[in-house]
């Protein structure tokens, strides 16, 4: 039994989970990611444009779920992956965004390690596999 | 707004009880309640009640729970809302029930909360319990909030130097208290050793810096100063009480090695109290992660930032040091039903300010203000009273 986020409410996100579409505020210049429907950093209601954001960033924090730490849906992933790295990363355009980090060692993980975004599979709901984005060491 | 005192408090002991449902649970706290009355009081005399509860038993009672409740101990007529915040719908409910004496709209009002968490199946557990985050997003990133605890840990840890022995002495601490409470679900001491070396759970957090699920209820009866002394000569008024909320997502906050809802809850209570962190004598603070009671400690004023492990390296917070918390055994010893722990924590202040803490080796002596902070997911709202023993 799962977080029910059904396909619908997933579908609504899919230009932030597949490409990370901010919203830019036209008042103060910054980006709300997720967007918000009032500017988290002045209030602004109605002044916005879609901003794209690079997907590059850094760890400020991070914690490396195991299997009783995670939540049903990912129990299974949790079971053979024995555990997973999720990271609170900070983007170059300062937005900070929460999501699991792969192709890495758990010893690996560090604050202030540099990233960068990948599209993968998140988990199943009602059979359909639910894409969006995940965090892996930056390639240089 | 006129001064509320607190003249009866019950509590359930929390742990796990397979015979009992929702109603009779809080039966059982409301009936405890009813006895601490000094003076007696006829339950008809409550005009209003607010009981805080996230899910009442993994939300096979989705509507009116609050009326359901009372209906079961014979007030059906009493006005009943519920109350929810997540982990924070006790401290709401008290809130709530505080401010509806204060501005006059009735002398007598109720504030409990309940939960019922033993009777489910850990998936449905861990689904209930993951889902009081921002869950579109926190959730999808595959964390429950060990895992959003355990960032703000990282964070800190990172920081200030905040060691994992530092983090395993608030457990330590905490069980050591909740062995002496007859109302703790662990009544058990741990060491360091096994507080360190627990089972992995988000790293930097294994299974000792977690709290449990728990079975439980607590009651609080509230009285405008006006009415008090009809029902007790010794109340305890709460002169201070503030709330707070923030973004539920800590992707979304400047800062997450403070909580900001609970920073305000905080001065907004010492702001009407009129007293100072250094003027508290002990003090209940939500550890549902033993970062979390780290976290607390410069929340409500009891060390600079970052600081907070020295407290613990000092054992400044244990029960015979400056400033003891969670002598109770706190979330993490005592339990956490998640809708009661708000109004269990004032359980404790009242029977502490008052001499009743039952056990004499755990009962602070000569404490006369107490302070109780409960907070809600991972600090997405938090409240904070400030109580005085008059009398």
């Amino acid at each position: 039994m799962g977080a029910h986020i059904s396909i619908p409410m997933y579908q609504r996100a899919v230009k932030q989970r597949y490409r990370l579409v901010g919203l830019k505020c036209l008042k103060c210049g910054k980006i709300n990611f997720p967007p918000k429907a009032g500017c988290k950093y002045c209030g602004n209601f109605d002044q916005f444009e879609e901003a794209q954001l690079s997907g590059k960033g850094k760890v400020y924090s991070y914690t490396i779920i195991a299997g009783a730490g995670a939540p049903p849906e990912f129990s299974e992933e949790a079971a053979y992956r024995r555990f997973y790295p999720v990271v609170l990363v900070e983007l170059d355009e300062g937005p900070r965004i929460v999501a699991q980090l792969v192709d890495v060692e758990k010893d690996q993980v560090e604050i202030g390690m540099p990233v960068e975004l990948v599209i993968r599979r998140i988990y199943t709901e009602e059979d359909v596999i639910r894409y969006g984005y995940k965090f892996r060491p930056k390639k240089d | 707004m006129r001064r509320v005192a607190i003249v009866g408090a019950g509590q359930t002991p929390y742990g796990e009880f397979p015979t009992l449902g929702v109603k009779e649970l809080f039966a059982w706290a409301f009936k405890d309640m009813l006895h601490s009355v000094d003076k007696g009081i006829d339950p008809r005399e409550i005009q209003l009640a607010y009981i805080g509860s996230l899910s009442a038993g993994s939300g096979f009672q989705l509507g009116q729970l609050a009326a359901l409740l009372m209906g079961h101990v014979g007030l059906p007529h009493v006005p009943a809302i519920r109350v929810e915040n997540a982990c924070a719908s006790g401290g709401f409910a008290l809130y709530s029930a505080i401010c509806a004496v204060a501005s006059g709209k009735c002398d007598i009002a109720l504030a409990g909360g309940i939960e019922k968490m033993r009777d489910v199946s850990s998936t449905k557990t861990k689904y209930w319990l993951g889902i009081s985050g921002d869950t579109e997003f926190e959730r999808l990133a595959g964390l429950t909030f060990a895992g959003i605890y355990a960032l703000v840990a990282s964070r800190y840890m990172h920081e200030f130097g905040l060691t994992r022995e530092q983090l395993a002495k608030v457990a330590v601490k905490n069980h050591r208290h909740g062995a002496m409470n007859p109302k703790a679900q662990f009544r058990r001491e741990i060491t360091l050793e096994m507080a360190v070396a627990g089972a992995p759970v988000a790293y930097p957090l294994n299974i000792w810096d977690c709290c449990p699920t728990t079975d439980g209820a607590a009651v609080v009866l509230l009285c405008s100063e006006e009415r008090a002394r009809e029902f007790t000569d010794h109340p305890v008024y709460i002169i201070g009480y503030g709330a707070g909320t923030d973004y539920l997502a800590v992707q979304d906050r400047d800062c997450i090695t403070s909580f900001k809802a609970a920073r305000m809850a905080a001065q907004e209570a010492y702001k009407q109290a009129g007293v100072k962190p250094e003027d508290i004598d002990f003090a209940e603070v939500h550890d549902c992660f033993t970062i979390a009671e780290v976290v607390a400690y410069y929340d409500l004023g009891f060390c600079e930032k970052g600081e907070a492990g020295r407290l613990l390296d000092e054992e400044a917070t244990s029960l015979g040091g400056r400033i003891p918390v969670n002598v109770s055994g706190g979330l993490k010893s005592k339990g956490h039903p998640i809708g009661a722990t708000g109004c269990g924590q004032a359980y404790e202040v009242f029977n502490q300010l008052r001499g009743q803490a039952k056990n004499p080796e755990r009962q602070i002596k000569n404490a006369e203000i107490g302070l109780s902070h409960n907070v809600g997911g991972s600090g997405g709202t938090a409240t904070v009273f400030i109580y005085r023993r008059e009398g």
